[in-house]
């Protein structure tokens, strides 16, 4: 059965009890001297003011005036104490928490992975996270100072005067009722502000990217007529919420002098009647003033606890997805494969059924160059994507030296295969960086690298060479010199297989030429299965693979497949003759 | 100063001039609302003073109690008032400004569009503004109360209770305010190294996340864990360091209000026993010291917002101040029609900022009835030279002239309504496509639209939805293809009957059978006027009556179909290349 979420961030804090604990001392005491302070002014007013006791010692105004000194100072320091505590606690919570989800999102399998946009992991990871971090910062501890404080007030009250006590609670029914009818009719309206705001965001949005064609069709008034209605909605709707904020607190603060009212007119005749001192209905003002602030308190942690619930539900889903995160770790260790590939009938699909891949079968020798040929949707990249199992075959076998590769470990399968995609990703950081990831790389090995990849050249130009600052993406590189620094990537691993897929995008003569030299250097010696746009590319493949619709219709080398006469040769001829 | 002559900068004069009255009437009832509630502790310590004799006046105190509620309830109704003429008039004001950034930006050139992201751009209409608001709504009105009601009270606890005892208790205010100050600044500071470690740890996210494929190919994983980790640390300290000074400031504001309570406690309970003042006013006090507490906590907040709504109005001017370059100055004619033609001469073109020219000595004829093919590379000034056509950007050097006249001479309303264009991005609003066609404006009939729909080759695909016209698209409707969206962009273009139909690559993405198709019809509806239609591929261009090919801005060779094929130049060379791309495109249609 699922548990629930609260119980679940629950369960995180127990390494941190024993902080709890001494925080929780912390709000008692505080909420001991919240409680204090009307005390000691009622002693002042009954005791010395209208009976004039005599003062002794320790029962003296001014002593009475040191303890209330000394009830705040010591409330204050607590207060300080216990929010440091919780917060320490609260973000040794949330920085587990966060690394949690982080390393999930890491080990979990791309078929997983892309099921969620981006956008939708990263908010699991910051924004999510984040909304728990209140949770156990503040709300845990002000419920427990809330319901402390109301329950020591109410006792308090009690102990005074019974029947004062029973008169005062009497608006306390009326005061929760509209307290959360008010709250109520808040949160809806402050939901459709959202709302309206999300659609005034997105009609700028809209408007600033279609702006050529507003001005180009004359249509300004038309869209500002449109925008004013949306505006003027939202300024409805924003009135209203002003409106109902304008009402709540000013109606809570007259039920609160009606409360008094009466309590001082039932007070009237028993003060004259001598059953009842003026100290104790003076401190039942003050009480009752700070009765309504832990209720109102208590109002607004719900409120963030139900976001906060939303956003904990989420991060469990990730988490609870523990089964099946890839193990990097066990299964067959290998330093090095040699490189023989074999696929075995493979049957692929991303979905259910969706047959991408339909019995494949072909086999590459050590050291061969493939290349994959065929209409986008043939199911070119997909087979690249299977070798280093980033995607898990549902028929069929792959075999690389002989073994299934679901037999290998992981880590060494993948450090044995590198990919070169298409849509060449580089980090932020530097060239360098990107050369080497985070692993540790010979300066000598990375040199060749580039040298092998016809990188050297573009990156001796750069003002700062090998350290050069990449921005987000490597916005600041042509599509080709991207190309050219994903394979010096792929080269400094040293991999037994090469994977790559070429770029089509458009790329200068110049680079062109260069990313051929590029492909025919570092495919020498290793096995390598290239995703071929380019003529020569195809023509010095050992092998030529020609796909289509997932189905592997001809193989063999050029001079093989053109006499065959079939598909291959038509396309050649198309396009090339 | 450079507002005087736009007036563009006046956006909060001109919203004040408009709603003054109700920010009067606003601070009217905010001070009496404040004075009113003055009334409160005062009222209280009367009843304590009568409830402290020895016969008790009963009725008297009936009468104070019914003035307590009658009082609450006053409080209740300006306080009411107040916060609906100034927080209310602060939402207006927030809607006016964005309604005025709205039509701003409406009037802004290309040019300024196309060094700016869309979303620092809305950050202005959204944060900026809200901000604003803020600093003119709340901090206003949280100002103006703080210092009536401080100023009321403290004129009633010198008046009702004691001088000495009133100073002795402000005392320890300064120190409150001196320390909130000091400790605001570092808790701003070490605020801001919690952002940024923010930002750092979402950026790394994304980075990764996007990265993923890379980063599991080359089992990177534990070493990005690491490095995550090194990031989260300092998000953690970050937090712990603001959290240190950020929860100094209540606990300290609470000790030194301590002092001014312990002191009346001490002072003011001696007083009570001389006599000097009454058991009443000792409570009272107590009540007025309670009422200056709030103000004064909320200095901090008040300081924060209002600097960050100065810091918004500033950037708002900043955006309030940019014009355009695209002035109407010299034009003093409406223009009919364009039965004269075009002629462009020596037309050159630098966008702003750039080096290098984007056209250079462009002159060309067009004649009414023609049409014009413009082909050429990416970057090779094609979409520039529509631009200068629409006005999109200045034209500096050579001139365009429709009907023998500088089209500088045109209001511009009436040089757009005349062209048809359909840009290369085919951007559509998420709206129907009714809407989408006529786009937006309601003058059309569903015959226009239909036959505009039927003219551009997309009626059967939009008879094909469930919803018809009426289909809305975009991210809360249906997706459209690349090839109807350009169809639905040229229905758009072509509802207009326009002078001048101008295609702007935008046929790219629909298969040669309708391009044909559209082609054809346009060569109908084009009778007497004119085209141009910029395009990748030979087809779309071979039989317009002149084609001129555009390298690096520049004219490189002109003629029709037929002469450039002569040639033997780069028309030809293209034409040589696409004929085999097209021949093998077309062996794959059929083999699917």
């Amino acid at each position: 059965m699922k548990q629930n979420s609260i119980v679940r961030l629950l369960k995180f804090t127990i390494p941190y009890l024993h902080i709890m604990i001494v925080a929780a001392i912390c709000v008692l005491l505080v909420n001991s001297a919240q409680l204090l302070k009307p005390y000691i002014l009622k002693i002042v007013i009954d005791d010395f003011l209208i009976k004039g006791k005599p003062e002794e010692g320790l029962y003296s105004i001014t002593a009475m005036g040191i303890f209330y000194m000394l009830a705040i100072v010591i409330g204050s320091f607590l207060t300080f104490a216990q929010v440091n505590l919780m917060n320490y606690a609260g973000q040794q919570i949330i920085s587990k928490l966060r690394k949690k989800v982080f390393t999930h999102i890491q080990y979990l399998p791309l078929s997983y992975l892309d099921k969620f946009s981006t956008g939708r992991l990263i908010t699991r990871a910051t924004n999510d996270v984040e909304a728990l971090n209140e949770v156990f910062t503040d709300i845990l501890i002000n419920l427990f100072r809330d319901v402390l404080l109301l329950a020591g007030i109410v006792f308090v009250m009690f102990r005074m005067n019974v029947s004062l006590a029973v008169i005062s609670f009497i608006a306390v029914p009326s005061i929760f009722l509209i307290t959360k009818f008010f709250k109520n009719k808040i949160k809806e309206n402050f939901k459709t502000m959202k709302s309206l705001i999300g659609q005034i965001n997105g009609f700028f949005a809209e408007n600033i990217s279609g702006m050529k064609l507003v001005q180009i069709f004359n249509r300004e008034l038309e869209k500002q007529k449109e925008f004013k209605a949306l505006n003027d909605k939202y300024f409805r709707s924003t009135m209203f919420q002003v409106q109902m904020n304008s009402l709540l607190r000013p109606i809570i603060e007259i039920l609160q002098t009606i409360t008094i009212a009466i309590l001082v007119w039932y007070g009237m005749d028993k003060i004259i009647g001598g059953t009842l001192e003026l100290g104790v209905l003076y401190a039942f003002t003050t009480y009752i003033k700070q009765f309504f602030e832990p209720i109102n308190d208590m109002a607004e942690n719900y409120n963030t606890i139900q976001s906060a619930v939303v956003s904990a539900d989420r991060i469990f889903e990730l988490l609870d997805q523990g089964a099946m995160l890839e193990d990097l770790n066990t299964g067959i260790s290998i330093e090095r494969l040699k490189g023989d590939i074999e696929f075995q009938n493979v049957w692929f699909a991303y979905h259910d059924e969706d047959w991408i891949l339909r019995d494949v079968s072909f086999k590459i020798a050590a050291g061969e160059t493939a290349a994959f040929v065929g209409a986008t949707g043939a199911g070119k990249t997909t087979i690249i994507s299977l070798i280093s199992r980033l995607y898990k075959i549902q028929k069929g076998k792959i075999l690389i030296d002989g073994l299934d590769i679901n037999d290998y470990k992981l880590s060494s399968l993948r450090r044995n295969v590198a990919v070169v995609l298409q849509d060449v990703f580089l980090f932020s950081g530097d060239i360098k960086k990107n050369i080497t990831l985070n692993d540790e790389i010979a300066e000598q090995q990375i040199n060749k690298a580039l040298e092998l990849s016809c990188a050297q050249e573009f990156i001796d130009e750069l003002p700062r060479g090998m350290q050069e600052p990449v921005r987000e993406r490597g916005s600041t590189f042509s599509a080709g010199q991207r190309q050219l620094l994903s394979f010096a990537r792929a080269i400094a691993h040293n991999p037994a297989i090469l994977v790559l897929d070429e770029a089509t995008s458009n790329i200068d003569t110049n680079t062109e030429l260069l990313i051929q030299q590029s492909i025919e250097n570092i495919s020498a010696n290793r096995t390598t299965l290239v995703i071929a746009h380019r003529l020569s590319t195809i023509r010095n493949a050992d092998k030529i693979i020609l796909l289509r619709k997932g189905k592997l219709v001809e193989m063999g080398n050029h001079e093989e497949l053109l006499q065959r006469a079939g598909y291959y040769k038509e396309l050649y001829q198309a396009q090339y003759a | 100063m450079k507002s005087h002559k736009t007036g563009k900068n006046r956006m909060i004069i001109d919203f004040l001039k408009q709603y003054w009255f109700r920010y009067i009437l606003g601070v009217f009832f905010l001070m009496l609302s404040a004075y009113v509630q003055a009334y409160n502790p005062k009222l209280l310590g009367i009843v304590i003073d009568l409830l402290d004799s020895s016969t008790i006046d009963k009725e008297n105190v009936l009468y104070n109690l019914g003035l307590l509620v009658f009082v609450a309830l006053l409080a209740f109704a300006t306080r009411y008032t107040w916060r609906y003429f100034i927080v209310g008039n602060a939402r207006n004001m927030e809607c006016y400004l964005r309604q005025r950034l709205f039509k701003h930006f409406q009037s802004l050139p290309m040019q300024f569009y196309n060094h700016r992201k869309t979303g620092d751009l809305m950050a202005y209409a959204i944060n900026d503004v809200s901000a604003v608001r803020m600093a003119f709504g709340p901090a206003l009105a949280m100002t103006i109360n703080g210092i009536s009601l401080s100023a009321i009270s403290i004129f009633s606890m010198i008046k009702s209770v004691n001088l000495s005892l009133t100073l002795l208790a402000l005392l320890p205010i300064p120190v409150i305010i001196l320390a909130m100050f000091k400790i605001g600044g570092m808790v701003q500071l070490r605020f801001r190294k919690v952002q940024e470690s923010f930002a750092a740890v979402s950026d790394r996210v994304q980075e990764n996340i996007s990265g993923i494929r890379v980063i599991k190919s080359y089992v990177q994983e534990r070493q990005e864990v690491d490095n995550f980790d090194a990031l989260n640390e300092r998000i953690k300290q970050a937090n712990i360091r603001m959290v240190r000074v950020s929860s100094i400031l209540s606990p300290l504001i609470e000790v030194c209000f301590g002092v001014s309570f312990m002191l009346n406690l001490i002072y003011g309970s001696s007083l009570v026993r001389s006599g000097v003042i009454t058991l009443g006013d000792f409570v009272a006090f107590n009540g007025y010291l309670a009422m200056i507490m709030a103000p004064v906590i909320s200095v901090g907040r008040v300081i924060n917002l209002t600097q960050k709504g100065l810091a918004s109005y500033k950037r708002l001017r900043e955006i309030f101040e940019e014009e355009t370059d695209i002035t109407e100055e010299i034009a003093d004619k409406v223009l009919q029609n364009m039965e004269g033609g075009i002629e462009i001469k020596n037309m050159s073109f630098k966008y702003p900022g750039c080096e290098d020219y984007a056209l250079k000595d462009i002159s060309i004829k067009l004649e009414a009835g023609k049409t014009l093919g413009i082909i050429g590379k990416t970057g090779s000034g094609k979409t520039t030279f529509v631009n200068l056509l629409l006005r999109l950007y200045k034209l500096e050097e050579g001139s365009i002239k429709i009907g023998g006249r500088n089209i500088l001479k045109y209001t511009l309303e009436s040089l757009r309504s005349g062209i048809g264009y359909v840009p290369q991005d085919n951007f559509l609003f998420s709206a129907s496509l009714r809407e989408n066609i006529s786009f937006f404006k309601d003058i059309y009939t569903e015959e226009d639209i239909i036959n505009a729909a039927k003219l551009s080759c997309v009626y059967d695909n939009i008879k094909a939805f469930p919803k018809g016209f009426d289909t809305v698209i975009g991210e809360r409707g249906v997706n459209l293809s690349g090839g109807q969206k350009q169809r639905i962009s040229i229905a758009r273009a072509i509802i207009k009957e326009p002078q001048l139909l101008i295609l702007d690559d935008a046929l790219s993405a629909v298969d040669t059978k309708t391009e044909e198709e559209i082609l054809s019809n346009f060569s109908r509806i084009l009778k007497n006027k004119m085209g141009i239609i910029i395009a990748h591929r030979i087809s779309a261009v071979k039989h317009s009556d002149e084609i001129i090919v555009l390298d690096h801005g520049q004219i490189i060779e002109k003629g029709n179909h037929k002469e450039l094929l002569e040639q033997k130049g780069t028309y030809y060379e293209i034409y040589q290349e696409q004929f085999k791309e097209e021949t093998a495109r077309r062996m794959e249609d059929e083999a699917k």
